[in-house]
């Protein structure tokens, strides 16, 4: 069957994979298990690949429709699992500062974790793997302006948990 | 928000994404236009700044605990395994309906007749053997075009590599060897092969390796017949297909109580190991078990698997007439 690159497109992509996984399911053995299952199910398919395709977003896309898949089949089983959370690290701010930004934080993750399975995707491909809308849309099958609204509804819901809370300002971490 | 809402909420998903660095340059001009002039969206725009640096905090911090690396070396483990155990497979179609050809870096491991076409997930012959099915057909569509020139009766070989990872036993390799040796347009019965391989009394399990042949067609078990000449069996109950090979091979076939059976008298004949053939009325062959014999749809047959002709009955001068 010859020489298969898909080594190096695991290791180009397989730690972000995983990455946006534990950051989508909050749950570290579920994320294990998925990254996995994205890459063995990316292998069987990536002959049948176009050579032009976005293989970052193709990866992208696999992971997030798997993840779907197992939000779907927990809702059924609602099984207990280890909710493992982001360390919130701060620094060069003032004690009072820090505080109310970590307070802050550990809310806006816990919204991001009841975000509704397609916003949470949109969200953190948007804001923490940096994807561009066209490919948030790709992975998501969506259009891309359906993508921009589930990203400013992640948005929205975040401000609204945070209601009138005071948080930091603008300029104090800038 | 202010006195005018509607604006305020149209501009919403402007303002949230100019907030969060999303925006267009346009947008972004747009939303600034109107945070001048309305102090509540002012303060919401600040607001979802903070919003979005906590979110950029998310982003920087390095995830509790990553296994990344260990992953990954768990995955190259397990693709190697993988690859291992892994075919490519595409289903064609064909004259004789869809066809799945399967093959691994040794040479074709599968040959499977399908009922539909709706690809290579469908084959129950891999799947049972827990083969690792990778959708591609380039490393097999060379064999494809053969198929498709010996059933259009263009070819008489198919010389491939082949892999038979999928016989159940080192009987059933051995069986599957022997009947790859048949030459086109020649059918001998299961009992024959049973001799041929060394085991004269083991004709049923001749016949039940070839009934699970996992490559028809190029491992030509349509060859192989009963003792009486009937066809028997192929692919499960694939009968008429068995029959359109060996018609197409030339090999004449007849039907009584609504049985196939090969015309032996139609035939030329080899008998046991000579090196000549014969017409089927040449001394006693008439008389001989089928088991004995190789039987040949046409002289060039013959000829072409090395035999010459018999030098008493002379099939050469005096055909067998249609």
């Amino acid at each position: 069957m010859g020489q298969d690159p898909f080594e190096a497109v695991m290791a180009a992509h397989h730690a972000e994979i995983y990455r946006y996984l534990r950051r989508v399911t909050f749950r570290s053995a579920e994320a294990e298990d998925l990254s996995q299952e994205t890459f063995l199910r990316a292998f069987r398919a990536y002959r049948a690949l176009p050579p032009d395709a976005n293989v970052r977003a193709w990866l992208f896309a696999i992971a997030t429709n798997l993840f779907r898949n197992s939000l779907r089949s927990a809702k059924r089983r609602r099984a207990a699992h280890d909710v493992v959370r982001t360390a919130p690290r701060r620094d060069g701010e003032g004690p009072e500062g820090a505080a109310l930004f970590n307070e802050a934080r550990v809310t806006v993750e816990a919204v991001i974790e009841q975000l509704p399975a397609k916003q949470r995707a949109a969200f953190v491909l948007r804001k923490v793997h940096e994807l561009p809308y066209e490919e948030i849309a790709e992975s998501l099958a969506c259009s891309v302006d359906s993508a921009r609204a589930h990203v400013f509804q992640a948005f929205r819901k975040i401000r609204s948990s945070l209601d009138d809370r005071q948080l930091p300002s603008a300029e104090v971490s800038a | 928000m202010s006195a005018n809402m509607t604006s305020c909420r149209a501009i919403q998903p402007d303002l949230v994404a100019a907030a969060t660095g999303d925006a267009s340059p346009t947008a972004v001009t747009r939303v600034q236009q109107h945070v001048d002039t309305c102090a509540p969206c002012r303060q919401e725009m600040d607001r979802y700044r903070s919003i979005d640096r906590i979110v950029g905090d998310i982003r920087r911090t390095p995830i509790a605990g990553d296994r990344a690396d260990v992953l990954r070396g768990d995955l190259e483990w397990r693709l190697a395994e993988l690859r291992r155990r892994a075919v490519t497979a595409r289903v064609w179609s064909s004259p004789l309906g869809p066809i799945l050809i399967a093959r691994s870096d040794e040479g074709v491991v599968a040959v499977e007749y399908l009922e539909s076409a709706r690809g290579a997930a469908a084959s129950r012959l891999l799947r049972r053997h827990g083969i690792e099915i990778i959708e591609d057909g380039t490393d097999t569509e060379a064999f494809y075009q053969q198929i498709l020139e010996y059933l259009a009766g263009n070819r008489t070989r198919l010389a491939w590599p082949l892999d038979f990872r999928l016989a159940g036993s080192d009987f059933q390799r051995e069986v599957l060897r022997a009947t790859a040796a048949l030459p086109y347009g020649a059918v001998v019965s299961y009992a024959h092969l049973a001799r041929e391989i060394g085991r004269p009394t083991a004709t049923r399990a001749v016949a039940q390796a070839l009934r699970h042949n996992p490559l028809p067609i190029v491992v030509p078990c349509h060859r192989v017949v009963g003792s009486s000449g009937a066809l028997t069996g192929y692919a499960g109950n694939k009968l008429a297909l068995k029959e359109q090979l060996l018609t197409l091979e030339g090999v004449p076939v007849a039907h009584a109580r609504r049985e196939g059976h090969i015309v032996r008298d139609a035939m030329y004949v080899r008998a046991d190991h000579d090196t000549e053939y014969c017409v089927p009325t040449c001394g006693s062959l008439s008389t001989l078990p089928l088991w004995r014999l190789t039987l040949f749809s046409a002289r060039e047959r013959a000829e072409a698997a090395g035999l010459a002709p018999c030098t008493s009955c002379r099939p050469d001068l005096h055909p067998i007439s249609a």
